[in-house]
């Protein structure tokens, strides 16, 4: 019986295909329905495609300004809003003269009804020429569509191209309106299209090595790149373009020039791996950096790669020797616990196994928002028997999952957050940290001490009432 | 944006006429669902695609810190083609199934505006599908968020709550309360004021406990307190409504012409004289007395502001956020002898405009007025200026930190400090507390570890 029907679900049966226990016995392919459309009404935690793009994709790059084409809701609710820090460093030895600029300002075309009536091109001519003018210092300027610029059909891509030869500045358009694809997933494919078909192969970088890779899906939440970014430069191996954690406008844009491809967010950017793989034969491996297992395989698969094996054991040696005296205490603190981890995506498949394995932990759920088939079926190999992995989980299945499986700590979203904390189950955030990074050796350090704080924390022991005064 | 009221003494020139950098403002189903989630037992809806309501989820968690539900009908490509009926009327099934709600709230968005989908038609059809059943009520609330704003989409939600709830049966001696968007605590203030004076009253909304509520090993996947349906029926029997908010008075306005009960706008009771005025029109309208505990109080704030002059007086202040906060905290930043030399709202609105310029008159100063700009233009103005405090949401931190000018954090969203449904300036209590708080700011930040002011004595001449 591997499909299971929640209590709670009753009245939308269609929810028993979302939700798989873990049976080794089954056949492979039984996994979640997944990348569905979302039932209304179901209380979904999903987003839209203009989120997948602007806010997972390239709300990171540091040196663009982004024009939301839009009434001024989606504009407000996208602006800053995940915790991607940038450095003033570009790659042609310069400073960008604002520091996390890509986290401080965002456009709009502010659409009003008259727009709606009247088509909204004249508004977004004004506004990128207002970006161009407010800040002459990006190296490019992207645009959205939003729902209802899909829907009022403005040809964006004719004013980007106009304005791109006025402005001297490359104007990027992506078509990802909210209402296209089943989920947020939408936006990363239109955004990794858009990128490739516009900018790959039309910069070349100031200087090549024969040991440049790119380093794609790696936003560097929390400075989680800044944490991994150091092993490569120890073995001599050069990040020469991000996609797009703390990366510039050009870095996309030379992304062909590299040797090798790692790509760590497979669920939003293999897109792109794959496409600058077709077409200019650069090839990509899929690296996790989560947890000190995976961080080792990761590296010596790269070392292997580039001839570079020792450099890659002495990065490994150092950091373990570093993280090893703590990790042996929050092992000890943590074996046994039981963890739930409701991601986008790819943590479903990158955290469970280093939590077993470096500190006992066992995970009894786990569940995504908007992953694929290829994802689940990483998921399900990668977990224990008897976890249920579950798609597109909705408020009501939440309750379910935390009084049936009484996990120690969920590892989730805001949103779930203090649903859990108001059923006295502690909950952290892992889409975007509360006290990151959680990437690389010392980054899982980070995520272990954080999982025991909230175990731990004093507060769970004065959830009852203690009647001190009684004798 | 090219119609934009600026009053023009001190402005520093703002070129940008057509783009919104850094709104100060969020579109009409924010403000809607706000107001459905201080209903007990709503399920709002938003009518739209998904990431509409997970984007106000995110925003509403991260500054209530509290489980937030806001429903979607999950529209899609097909679905955007042949309209959203069905959609909808599948999302009204299995929140009204699953969820059981007392009341469904649908909004709609700039998606199913602008293709033209008829939401009170679609909930009729809804009901003729379900003629034997026991349904809850299910108000439609029209908000396309391409015009106005949150403060409108608010406005919009209670009255139509009261248009299709509100039954007249009798009198009931209450008087109906429009808070408009402001925070728990400052509704609580104002519950326990008209407790004090001992007057019945019914919140249109009521979000002091729904959005500030006990860890209890327990989760409310709706508001489990709030104002009752029976209470927004019971609103058509009362003596009189007043909207704390002006910017919130259209079920009042319905109120009053639909069932002649009078309706009294606002202002937000900050500061003494508008809660002052506040106490005055609730002892006018009832004839009730005004207690010892609340003279008491008054009192004390009075006592608190003479403390505090010395510390305050003649520094420059810029407040922004909603229009009502904005010209409520400008009245009390006077009466403190402070000046609000710049104001900002993301709202255009006359009556802003209108009331700003009374206070200035009234204070005998005149500040910068923008209305209907975005906190870009703000930052802007107040580069060429030397102001001493900032007050508003969280989305001024980055303006405060660039120009090292301390913010005081309140009004929507406050995410990067706790307690954000805490913050409270309404009335005497909250507002003792705030004198306390604005002026040790500026001890904190203008003062020395022995109460003295800093001085570069270099600069004095004899």
């Amino acid at each position: 019986m591997p499909f299971k029907l929640f209590e709670v679900d009753k009245e939308i049966p269609d929810r028993e295909k979302h939700i798989y226990v873990k049976d080794e016995a089954d056949p492979v392919e039984h996994i979640p329905k997944c990348n569905s459309k979302t039932i209304p009404g179901c209380m979904t935690e999903r987003g839209c495609a203009f989120a997948g793009v602007k806010g997972v994709i390239t709300g990171a790059v540091k040196d663009v300004v982004h024009v939301v084409h839009s009434p001024v809701g989606c504009t407000t609710y996208g602006c800053g809003s995940k915790r991607y820090p940038t450095s003033p460093d570009l790659p042609n030895g310069g400073k960008f003269p604002v520091e996390n600029f890509n986290l401080k300002y965002i456009m709009g075309t502010d659409l009003k009804e008259s727009d709606v009536v009247f088509g909204g091109m004249k508004k977004l001519r004004q506004s990128i020429l207002e970006a161009a003018k407010e800040f002459p210092y990006v190296n490019a300027i992207y645009t959205y569509a939003t729902c209802t610029t899909g829907l009022i059909g403005d040809d964006m891509e004719a004013v980007a191209k106009e304005l791109s030869e006025e402005t001297g500045k490359d104007i990027v358009t992506f078509n990802a309106p909210g209402f296209s694809g089943p989920t947020q997933s939408k936006g990363h494919h239109v955004g990794n299209l858009t990128l490739f078909n516009k900018l790959v192969g039309t910069k070349e970088p100031p200087e090549t090595t024969p040991y440049d890779i790119n380093l794609i899906g790696e936003y560097n939440i929390d400075g989680d790149l800044w944490v991994i970014k150091p092993y490569f430069e120890e073995m001599g191996i050069n990040i020469l373009s991000t996609f797009t954690g703390d990366c510039s406008h050009d870095e996309i844009c030379w992304m062909h020039r590299a040797k090798l491809s790692l790509v760590r967010c497979q669920r939003s950017a293999t897109y792109i791996a794959k496409l600058i793989e077709e077409k200019y034969g650069v090839p990509y491996i899929k690296v996790d950096f989560f947890g000190p297992k995976y961080c080792a395989e990761n590296l010596r698969a790269v070392g292997k790669y580039f001839g570079k094996e020792a450099e890659a054991e002495k990065v490994i040696e150092s950091r373990m020797k570093k993280i090893q005296a703590e990790l042996e205490f929050y092992r000890e603190k943590l074996e046994g616990k039981t963890v739930w981890v409701f991601s986008g995506g790819p943590k479903n498949w990158h955290i469970p196994q280093p939590l077993e394995e470096h500190l006992g932990m066992k995970t009894v759920a786990v569940s995504t928002m908007f992953e694929h088939e290829d994802g689940y079926e990483k998921i399900k190999e990668r977990v224990g028997e008897g976890t249920v992995i579950i798609d597109d989980p909705n408020s009501l299945e939440l309750e379910e999952i935390i009084e049936d499986y009484k996990p120690d700590i969920i590892l989730s979203g805001i949103k779930e957050k203090y649903i859990a904390h108001k059923m006295g189950t502690p909950c952290m955030l892992i889409h975007s940290y509360e006290n990151g990074p959680y990437m690389g050796f010392e980054g899982f350090i980070n995520l272990a001490r954080d999982i025991y704080a909230s175990i731990y924390s004093p507060v769970w022991n004065m959830l009852e009432f203690d009647e001190m005064g009684e004798e | 944006m090219q119609d934009n009221m600026i009053k023009t003494e001190n402005l520093c020139i703002l070129d940008k006429k057509f783009a919104v950098i850094n709104p100060c403002k969020m579109c009409q189903p924010m403000g809607a669902v706000q107001a459905l989630l201080g209903v007990k037992g709503a399920m709002p809806i938003i009518h739209g695609s998904q990431g509409c309501s997970t984007y106000m989820r995110f925003q509403l968690c991260r500054h209530f810190r509290e489980p937030i539900n806001v429903s979607s009908t999950s529209m899609s490509e097909g679905t955007v083609v042949y309209g959203g009926e069905g959609n909808l009327l599948k999302a009204l099934s299995t929140i009204w199934k699953e969820y059981n709600p007392e009341i469904i709230g649908v909004t709609s968005s700039c998606l199913t505006e602008t293709i033209g989908d008829d939401m009170a038609l679609i909930i009729k059809k809804f009901k003729n599908s379900h003629p034997d059943e026991d349904l809850p009520p299910i108000v439609p609330i029209n908000t396309p968020s391409y015009s106005g704003s949150h403060v409108d989409g608010y406005d919009k939600a209670v009255k139509s709550l009261v248009e299709n709830l509100a039954h007249p049966e009798g009198k009931n001696k209450k008087i109906n309360i429009i808070p408009g968007m402001i925070s728990s605590g400052d509704v609580a203030e104002i519950k326990n004021m008209l407790d004090e004076l001992n007057v019945g009253s019914i919140f249109l909304t009521d979000n002091s406990e729904s959005l500030n509520a006990p860890l209890n090993d327990d989760v409310a996947f709706l508001p489990d307190e709030g104002a009752e349906v029976e209470e927004i029926r019971d609103s058509a029997n009362s003596i009189a409504t007043i909207s704390l908010s002006k910017h919130a008075d259209s079920a009042a306005m319905f109120l009053q012409k639909k069932y002649g009960i009078k309706s009294i706008s606002g202002p937000l009771p900050v500061g003494i004289r508008n809660t002052d005025q506040f106490i005055g029109y609730i002892t006018k309208i009832t004839g009730t007395k005004i207690p010892k505990s609340i003279e008491k109080d008054r009192g004390i704030m009075i006592d608190a502001i003479v403390d505090a002059h010395p510390y305050n007086y003649d520094r420059e202040v810029a407040i922004y956020g909603d229009p009502d906060v904005v010209t409520g905290m400008a009245r009390f930043i006077c009466e403190l002898g402070m000046i609000p030399s710049v104001v900002c709202t993301g709202t255009q609105s006359s009556r802003f405009v209108q009331d700003m310029e009374n206070i200035a008159e009234e204070n005998d100063f005149s500040p910068v007025i923008l209305a209907g700009r975005d906190l870009y233009d703000l930052h802007q103005q107040i580069k060429c200026m030397d102001l001493e405090l900032l007050i508003g949401n969280s989305y001024g931190a980055r303006i405060a930190k660039s120009e090292d000018i301390p913010l005081l954090r309140m009004g929507f969203p406050v995410y990067d400090r706790l307690g954000a449904q805490r913050i409270s300036i309404l009335g005497y209590k909250a507002g003792i507390r705030m004198v306390d708080i604005i002026t040790n700011t500026i001890l904190e930040n203008y003062y020395d570890e022995s109460g003295h002011e800093f001085t570069n004595f270099n600069e004095i001449s004899c």
